[in-house]
């Protein structure tokens, strides 16, 4: 596990958390694990979940596979590609 | 040859975008020409609604009905043609009165009457008022493979004998819930769909209706083709993703091909589901190239023509099928510039003339449900239809009651149901004890029962629906999954279409949730227990408000008449705050208010001691159906033998409980009529849950949904249900 001291990476855990339902706290998602195809057992729904929640609240498409892989890489890779497409 | 009963196509009717009938469509079909454009079917305040659509133009408004009856009317009326009426209409629908619906809830409309028309029933229902049928009216739900679906139920009530004309088709309109739900999937093409081609970007929401008159013994009729066989099966494997590798769809293919009676070198054309997303395309070339080997037939989607029409595709493909047999018009994979070369496919680019004998018709929906039609050219040598009995003329009416016990019973291995107090041991107790049971379902009776890695996807009617199946499964010890899988529910997973629309209208129809438009297809828990019990067997769902119960009762006996070695028959009803008031005035308040279902795992008799459930029929004569029912010499048996008939009331007959059980009492005494809501409660599926009581009191040889528990001497119970359409069915031990 590794710590993070980034706001919005802790954003998007609670999120992440809340919006799939997920049994467990937002504090233990690991900001560095892969989110889709590993431990959380996210699948194709939920990372389309995942999609439409951040266009929702951070105005930041995810629409093709490449976008996805890249944002969907992990906690951390996701705030980095949020911060580097939202709009100014 | 195959010596089995043939289906003859002496019927079509369609209606899609680019075609308003059979004429429109031919033409269509020989010079295709664009029909996709921004829909004028919903306003939407979002840009990304302006994505095209697939849409009907120019579809008749004078009736006040909402748009996928209309459709279905449309073309229905086509396929019959002033003909006789119908024995029985199988109709596969995922929208229903959804359009108006949306509309209400919108604006918050609260009179149940706006509503009155959002069940998928209702389409099936209007066409059998209109047209005057009187036997069964079953809707099929399976989301976009339904209508291919409704063609095997159709095929295998003509081959049971319980009917000899069936109208079978599908419709489907334009609606938010369908167009905004795979718009949030991302599987809708921003400029249109384009199957098969390596730049395809999704599928194009389309509408229509399209319809067969289909016939055992077409004495005077015209044969247009030959519904020479169908098959069905599920991919278990995941709620929307189709299999990689289309295991489910060769199955389909290869379950159709043998009901046939035909080799996959006899196929002609395939007309593909092809809807142009790129995981199914890819899917289905697997599956074909793997039925096909190195000799794949000539193929094409017609979808880049028509749009994707869900429930609809299935008939308004059957009828493109039949026009290639019968103007040898092989239609053209419209919108493909450059094939996918991973694909390994040669589409057919465009429309062209050729022999055409054989057609295999491809339909694949949410839930891993597929469904695979052969059509054959007719024997006959009609290529059209040249004269019609002249529908002013009064014509007798045909075969109006079914033969007498044409469906052997089945042996009832296991059962189960949900109820306010639990499972079935805790209900029966309750019974036993005097207590009613009325009520909603506890969460922690049904919750406990689900696999905790589903619970987080899964609401209310799933969870239900899996704890159910996965009970009865258990207890029966068959082994081996399920050979055929019925489910019933007349008002669907109402938690999701609810949350679903919610969050759609809060966000001015932007944003809502995919997992809960996956989650609201009817067929959504039934595509569920395939997942846990890894079946992959014919998996159908029925929608027919409160004979859904009796309709997967009715499919499952025709999938074990049909060499099923076992079936799993589950019916179940959420309540959803918001929407049931709405939808079902018999829930709407009071302490009737219900929930629940029940399952049973049936076998092929043996001859073994224990429960047998056995359909008898159904009777559509609205005011006059307890006349027709007494009347009826498929009943006189059940009737001569029984201990008692326990009611179920339903639509009209709900509201005049005590007029109707009197005179029903006075017409078949001496034996006692049952009442089973005033102690069961109230839901469109709480005959599945009698059902479950009765098997066990024949067994016990007393029924405890009275004062005075009822003693069953004769261990045989008839199970009627009356409403517009009026079943039977009984339980004997």
């Amino acid at each position: 596990m590794t710590p993070t001291s980034d706001p919005l990476v802790s954003e998007l855990a609670r999120k992440l958390v809340e919006t799939l339902g997920l049994d467990m706290t937002a504090e233990s998602v690991d900001p560095a694990a892969p989110l889709i195809g590993a431990g959380l057992g996210i699948d194709s729904i939920d990372t389309l979940e995942l999609v439409v929640m951040i266009e929702r609240d951070y105005g930041v498409k995810i629409d093709n596979r490449a976008a996805g892989v890249e944002a969907f890489a992990s906690l951390g890779a996701l705030a980095a590609y949020i911060r580097q497409h939202r709009p100014a | 040859m195959s010596q089995r009963p043939r289906a003859y196509v002496t019927g079509i009717g369609v209606v899609c975008a680019g075609a308003n009938n059979v004429a429109e469509l031919r033409a269509l079909l020989a010079a295709p020409k664009p029909t996709f454009g921004p829909s004028s079917v919903f306003p939407s305040k979002t840009a990304s609604a302006q994505l095209p659509v697939a849409e009907v133009v120019g579809l008749d408004d004078t009736e006040p009905l909402p748009r996928t009856h209309r459709l279905a009317l449309q073309a229905a009326r086509e396929a019959l043609a002033g003909a006789p009426p119908p024995d029985a209409i199988v109709l596969g629908t995922t929208t229903g009165g959804i359009l108006a619906t949306e509309a209400a809830l919108q604006v918050g409309v609260t009179s149940p009457e706006a509503y009155r028309y959002h069940g998928l029933d209702t389409v099936a229902r209007t066409l059998a008022e209109t047209f005057d049928v009187r036997g069964p009216v079953i809707t099929i739900s399976t989301a976009c493979s339904s209508a291919a679906v409704a063609f095997w139920v159709a095929s295998a009530l003509l081959r049971a004998g319980l009917a000899r004309r069936v109208l079978a088709g599908g419709a489907d309109s334009l609606c938010r819930l369908t167009f905004h739900g795979f718009r949030q999937l991302q599987l809708v093409a921003p400029s249109g769909t384009t199957p098969l081609d390596i730049n395809r970007a999704g599928m194009t929401v389309g509408e229509g209706a399209g319809f067969l008159l289909l016939e055992k013994d077409p004495e005077n009729s015209p044969v247009l083709a030959v519904l020479a066989g169908a098959g069905l099966s599920c991919d278990a494997f995941h709620a929307t993703s189709p299999h990689p590798e289309g295991a489910g769809a060769v199955l389909a293919m290869q379950r159709a091909l043998s009901d046939a009676d035909v080799a996959p070198a006899a196929i002609d054309y395939i007309n593909l589901h092809g809807t142009g997303t790129p995981d199914n395309d890819a899917a289905e070339a697997r599956a074909v190239k793997q039925v096909f080997g190195d000799a794949v037939p000539t193929l094409s989607s017609t979808k880049g023509l028509t749009g994707h029409a869900l429930a609809a595709s299935g008939g308004i493909e059957a009828v493109v099928s039949v026009l290639a047999l019968t103007d040898g018009l092989v239609p053209a994979n419209t919108g493909l510039i450059t094939v996918d070369p991973k694909l390994g496919l040669d589409p057919v680019s465009e429309p062209r003339h050729a022999e055409v004998r054989a057609v295999l018709s491809n339909s694949f929906g949410f839930g891993g449900n597929n469904a695979c039609l052969v059509l054959q050219g007719s024997e006959h040598g009609g290529r059209e239809r040249t004269q019609r009995p002249d529908p002013t003329i009064d014509h007798p009416a045909t075969s109006v009651s079914p033969a007498p016990a044409a469906l052997s019973p089945l042996r009832i291995a296991a059962s189960a149901c949900l109820s306010t107090r639990g499972g079935l041991d805790e209900t029966w107790t309750a019974l036993v004890a005097g207590e009613p049971v009325a009520g909603f379902v506890p969460d922690a009776s049904f919750t406990k029962l689900v696999p905790p890695a589903l619970l987080r996807r899964l609401k209310r009617l799933p969870r239900m629906t899996l704890a159910l199946a996965s009970q009865v499964y258990a207890a029966s010890t068959i082994g081996a999954p399920p050979e055929f899988i019925a489910f019933g529910t007349a008002w669907g997973p109402l938690a999701e279409t609810q949350d679903f629309l919610r969050k759609l209208f809060e966000t001015d129809d932007k944003f809502s949730s995919p997992t809960d438009f996956v989650g609201s297809v009817h067929n959504a828990p039934a595509g569920q227990i395939a997942l846990l019990l890894g079946a992959r067997a014919p998996n159908l769902t029925c929608s027919s408000a409160e004979r859904s119960f009796e309709h997967a009762l009715l499919c499952a006996s025709l999938g074990v008449a049909a060499g099923a070695k076992s079936a799993l028959v589950v019916a179940a009803e959420a309540f959803e705050a918001r929407l049931s008031p709405l939808f079902d005035s018999a829930v709407a308040s009071g302490p009737l208010a219900s929930d629940g279902g029940a399952a049973f795992l049936l076998l092929p008799d043996n001859h073994l001691p224990g429960p047998r459930i056995r359909w008898l029929g159904e009777f559509g004569r609205g005011e006059n159906s307890v006349w027709a029912l007494a009347k009826s010499p498929a009943l006189a048996v059940a009737l001569a033998s029984c201990d008692a008939i326990a009611l179920g009331l339903a639509g009209e007959t709900s509201a005049r409980q005590s007029s109707v059980v009197a005179e029903l009492t006075a017409l078949l005494a001496p034996h006692p009529v049952v009442v089973y809501r005033e102690r069961l409660g109230h839901h469109a599926s709480v005959s599945a849950t009698a059902a479950a009581l009765v098997a066990h009191g024949v067994v016990e040889g007393f029924l405890p949904l009275t004062a005075e528990p009822l003693p069953l001497p004769r261990k045989r119970v008839l199970m009627l249900q009356l409403g517009p359409q009026t079943t039977a069915f009984e339980v004997f031990a």
